[in-house]
């Protein structure tokens, strides 16, 4: 288990390696540069010209890819250039505030989704089953963005029952205020891995309940309810939670557009403000802590694994 | 856990209903601001609350262009226009409570351009060479008397002491806070800083020992709220009682609200299409075919039907807010596609030109709704025989591309100051070729003398002469499409009284007051 441990972490290196080349050279060879944009049209060539070679963007790309990257060996995330603060401490701040949005979308897909499900496995060929698969198939498909503005149409400028963004009242708010805020960016955000999450509970649920064993349970007289929830839920566990795991990482990364929609005040809105003004210490810092988080929400599904299932065994 | 979820919803309904409180505006802002320390603010989110904090030695008299005294009582600019000597405003403090005075003007100016100056720092000061490059030495007189020299007489630099970057801040913040000190500001103006969570608020105090006088109003809050559908909604619902750039699409649903009203304020913005003036092939170096074209857009409907009546037709650089400043008398291009083809086959295009393309950028600051106007004036552009294809691009990519060399491209400015000098000189002055911001790579010379001249001299009359002048040599050489002036579009609650909208895109909210 602790060599597997020590493996899997290991191997995280080289794919963080490739993810900053990667997230380095796009952003570098993208079009546009944060000189031009931070010193706007009242700046003279020249200006442009020292502030470039202020920020080392004269020299070759793969000269400054190394300072960058020793300087993160460091723990050294930069200056943002636009914030004018250190990185790091900033991009946390934001990246509590995804996290919270992020789990908020992941409690309405798990309950929705993975509960909406295995109603459906339950009630399989009902009205309710092509119902539910319907909505699901409509969450699939609609862009987050669209269903981010339709909320905010119809709940605060319609029924104005929810506010339209923010974490906070604007005059502050409480945890509850939080709360409030929250529903719509959650729900927005959390629709598309919720119906993924009912589409794929819904056939592994099918799957494990055609099974010689699930027949077995109820010919020894094991109610419905428990053949449900002991014996084909477990079973089915294995594809739920490795879909929940991809749809967390979906989320961090999905919560971008949610995030600009609802003015919500985290890692995404920062980084799309960062992108535009080509902030590139902020893009590449914020890029490198959700490929992070990916990775270890992808091993900490695989150790949840054989907590699900003792059959299988780490070495 | 019932009791819980009964508490739970009690406080969820007491906030259901947003208590607006007289004592508290609450402004909702487009983005965040993103530092106040005044030598590093570019963008007007962070300046529209910055503007509160601090003041400069001269200011704008509000809703205006015009300048008046403000951290300087008065002025003498001496005979040969080298030593601007101002007296400054006695008792004036700091929002950390020390005084302001002749060294503290020295201290925030030497700051940004003496680079072994103890506050200098690690920091970029963006604006320095274009406002304080001017100056030679400043000189503390005595307490409460400051002499600037110049190394040159500089006609704008007096309404460039009204810019972010020449404002005053507190020596002593600097000592303590060094390039941190934007996250602690304290300057001298009527609000101050009180809390700042970033992404989220930044309220602002009054500052209770503020020289002149006090506003009503206790705090300002500015909120930033990025989608202009969830700005409305925080107007409609009360959360907010002031907002900027309304989407023009919404602009009919807020005329019919009662609780809301719409201001649009005169603004120095121009919005015009540079053509590259060197080209031969499309053939805009031809002054003929440039005419033309202006008179082949139809303007006014831009106006009318894009921007819903938001902008004044344009014809010039200079919007009315340079009040006596802009030339009106200068050849006009009405929507006259006849005229335009005539133009043309005079020019020796009778069957106009293709192979033209048209530089348009998704979004931008200033640049309304680009997308719509750019087709717009690709369709009356084709309906007089000049086929263009349009080429969009994204905002920060769209900057770089526009200063190297396009054929045809749009573009807008929000001048900061209120000296024509900002919008002529940087944008015609064959001095800015690309990579400056003359874009269209205009040069006319006797336009370049008149406008390096009017750098030169401060003598007001003298200055606005050169500049009517060269106002109607650039209209008759139509180096743009001039197409608008943008006005800025403010949404406010119907309660909300005496604000103003101020030509250089500031909010001046610190004299509104709440009427029932």
């Amino acid at each position: 288990m602790r060599n597997y441990l020590l493996k899997r972490l290991a191997q995280t290196i080289p794919v963080l390696f490739g993810i900053s080349v990667l997230v380095f050279s796009m952003l570098h060879l993208a079009p546009g540069d944060p000189a031009d944009l931070l010193l706007g049209p009242d700046a003279t060539p020249e200006a442009v010209a020292e502030l470039r070679s202020d920020m080392g963007l004269d020299r070759p790309l793969v000269v400054q890819y190394g300072a960058w990257a020793g300087r993160i060996l460091q723990g050294d995330f930069g200056r943002s250039v636009v914030l004018n603060r250190a990185v790091l401490p900033e991009i946390l701040k934001r990246f509590k505030n995804t996290a919270i949005l992020t789990a908020g979308a992941l409690v309405f897909a798990v309950i929705f989704g993975i509960g909406i499900g295995i109603l459906a496995a339950v009630f399989h060929q009902t009205a309710f089953d092509s119902t539910a698969m319907l909505v699901a198939l409509a969450g699939l498909s609609m862009p987050t963005f669209f269903t981010g503005i339709a909320g905010i149409l119809i709940f605060a400028m319609g029924m104005q029952v929810l506010p339209s963004s923010g974490m906070y009242p604007a005059r502050g708010g409480d945890f509850f205020d939080l709360l409030r805020h929250l529903v719509m960016p959650a729900i927005t955000l959390g629709a598309v891995s919720a119906a993924i999450l009912a589409r794929m509970t819904r056939s592994a649920m099918l799957e494990v309940i055609q099974q010689d064993f699930i027949r077995t349970a109820r010919a020894k007289g094991v109610s419905e309810r428990g053949v449900v929830w002991v014996h084909a839920l477990r079973n089915a566990a294995i594809t739920i939670v490795t879909v929940l795991g991809m749809q967390i990482g979906y989320l961090l990364g999905g919560s971008v557009i949610t995030e600009a929609v609802f003015s919500w005040p985290g890692l995404g809105q920062m980084m799309v403000r960062a992108i535009q003004a080509r902030d590139y210490p902020t893009v590449q810092g914020g890029v490198l802590l959700i490929a992070m988080s990916f990775v270890f929400i992808n091993l900490a599904v695989d150790l949840i694994y054989a907590w699900i299932d003792p059959r299988i065994r780490y070495s | 856990m019932g009791s819980l979820l009964a508490s739970a919803m009690a406080i969820g309904l007491a906030h259901s209903a947003y208590a607006s409180d007289d004592d508290t505006i609450v402004v909702g802002l487009q983005a965040e601001p993103v530092t106040f320390d005044p030598t590093q603010i570019s963008d007007l989110n962070t300046s529209r609350v910055a503007r509160r904090l601090y003041e400069g030695l001269v200011g704008l008299k509000y809703g205006t262009y015009d300048l008046e005294p403000r951290l300087a009582e008065s002025w003498e600019i001496s005979e040969d226009e080298l030593e601007y000597t101002f007296k400054l405003r006695p008792g004036v403090k700091f929002h950390d409570g020390t005084d302001f005075n002749a060294e503290a003007v020295k201290y925030s100016f030497e700051r940004q351009i003496d680079e072994n100056h103890p506050a200098h720092g690690s920091l970029t000061y963006r604006g320095a060479p274009s406002y304080l490059g001017p100056i030679d030495k400043i000189e503390v007189i005595d307490d409460l008397t400051v002499k600037i020299t110049l190394k040159n007489p500089s006609g704008p630099f007096l309404a460039r002491t009204v810019g972010m970057t020449m404002r005053i801040i507190s020596p002593t913040a600097l000592k303590k806070y060094g390039d941190d000190v934007g996250q602690y500001p304290s300057g001298t103006g009527p609000y101050m800083l009180e809390e700042w969570e970033p992404g989220i608020r930044t309220t602002l105090a009054v500052n209770p020992d503020y020289w002149g006088a006090t506003p009503e109003i206790e705090n300002l809050i500015y909120i930033p709220i990025v989608e202009p559908a969830a700005r409305l909604s925080a107007l409609t619902t009360g959360e907010i009682d002031l907002t900027v750039d309304v989407p023009f699409d919404s602009l009919e649903s807020i005329k019919e609200n009662p609780d809301v009203e719409l201001q649009l304020g005169d603004s120095a913005h121009v919005w015009f299409v540079a053509l590259n003036t060197q080209l031969s092939d499309p053939p805009f170096d031809n002054v003929l075919v440039r005419q033309a074209m202006n008179y082949a857009v139809d303007k006014e409907g831009i106006v009318k039907d894009i921007l819903q009546g938001t902008a004044s037709v344009s014809s010039g650089p200079l919007s009315a807010a340079y009040g006596a400043l802009q030339n009106t008398d200068v050849k006009k291009y009405p929507y006259d596609p006849e005229k335009a083809r005539a133009l043309l086959a005079e020019a020796g295009h009778a069957d106009g030109f293709g192979n033209c393309e048209f530089m348009v950028p998704e979004s931008g600051s200033g640049m309304q709704a680009p997308i719509e106007m750019g087709t717009l004036i690709q369709a009356n552009l084709a309906a007089v025989g000049i086929n263009c294809s349009i080429q969009t691009m994204e905002w920060g990519a769209y900057l770089k591309a526009y200063r190297e060399h396009p054929q045809m491209a749009q573009m807008s400015w929000n001048p900061p100051i209120g000296d024509p000098d900002i919008v002529l000189n940087n944008l015609l002055n064959s001095s800015n070729f690309p990579p400056g911001w003359n874009a269209g790579s205009y040069k006319n010379e006797r336009v370049d003398e008149l406008v390096s001249g009017a750098q030169k001299i401060s003598d007001p009359d003298a200055r606005r002469e050169m500049y009517l002048e060269a106002q109607t040599l650039i209209a008759e050489d139509a180096p743009w499409i001039f197409v608008n002036h943008g006005s800025q579009i403010v949404a406010h609650t119907a309660k909300l009284k005496n604000f103003l909208v101020s030509p250089d895109f500031d909010l001046i909210v610190e004299y509104a007051t709440f009427e029932e």
